[in-house]
């Protein structure tokens, strides 16, 4: 088997792993098993990321992912009436109309897919070592305005979301 | 190999469908925010697709990747900010209830 069939296998089986887990993300009851089935759907995007050999790209999302689903499923219990499912509550609305959107939306990207010439496809990527560098001379150097404008962006959004969460005192209510 | 790029395309295709289905039928602000996570989840897979099978030497291509992971990161916190604040007030999350802006 050569290594290009083994690399279409591993990408079959973690991309229909990736979005059978965003759908069971919304086929569950149980709040707590949403974040985990998200979870498990952003750890197989990961892992596609690792079989396109993206290792750095992977691993992060890997990481990435794990915090962000746990802290998802604290909320998710905070929140929720009735996170563990067990009242078989509904919590959709317009179902009809959001299946046709979400259906006709996978047959356009389906299409843009399938349907462009995508021209000659790269046989072989940089190895591990010489991405990590050129992703770092990449940050550091033409596209620094644009990584710290990220930067800033989540800092400003960081106290953005403390600012509207925390409890405003008797005084500021006046 | 152009077989490859597709696969990798088209679980970008599924993971925007079912994300968008869920950000427009969830009734609950947290579980809005997971259907913007998927499709947020499927820009990256089309990005790191498009890199490694028609651009490997551009490094460029990772680097729009890590600007999408930071809106990943904004849009939670700022969603939970917002989720925070609700709850606080209303004592739920559910959107249905919030329409105060509306006219």
């Amino acid at each position: 088997m050569t290594g290009l069939t083994v690399q279409m296998i591993f990408l079959v089986f973690f991309g229909a792993a990736a979005v059978w887990f965003g759908i069971v993300v919304f086929r569950t009851h149980s709040m707590v098993r949403s974040a985990l089935a998200l979870l498990f759907s952003q750890t197989a995007v990961g892992a596609l990321f690792l079989v396109m050999q993206a290792e750095f790209l992977g691993v992060l999302q890997i990481m990435m992912m794990a915090t962000e689903m746990s802290v998802m499923a604290i909320f998710m219990v905070m929140f929720m009436m009735d996170p563990g499912g067990l009242g078989e509550m509904d919590m959709t609305h317009q179902k009809r109309l959001s299946l046709w959107a979400g259906g006709i939306g996978l047959l356009a990207a389906l299409m843009l897919v399938w349907l462009p010439d995508w021209g000659p496809v790269a046989l072989s990527v940089p190895g591990a070592h010489e991405q990590a560098q050129a992703l770092g001379r990449e940050l550091l150097g033409r596209s620094m305005l644009v990584f710290q404008s990220a930067g800033l962006t989540i800092l400003t959004a960081m106290v953005a979301a403390t600012m509207v969460a925390i409890v405003p005192n008797a005084e500021q209510r006046k | 190999m152009i077989l490859e790029l597709m696969i990798a395309l088209s679980v970008g295709a599924g993971l925007f469908g079912v994300g968008l289905y869920g950000a427009l039928s969830q009734t609950n602000l947290v579980m809005i925010l997971m259907g913007v996570e998927l499709i947020l989840a499927a820009a990256l897979v089309n990005i790191v697709a498009f890199w490694r099978y028609l651009h490997p030497d551009e490094p460029a291509a990772q680097m729009f990747v890590l600007i999408v992971m930071a809106v990943m990161a904004v849009e939670m916190a700022v969603g939970f900010g917002i989720a925070i604040a609700r709850f606080r007030v209303r004592g739920s999350v559910e959107m249905e209830e919030a329409r105060e802006l509306k006219g």
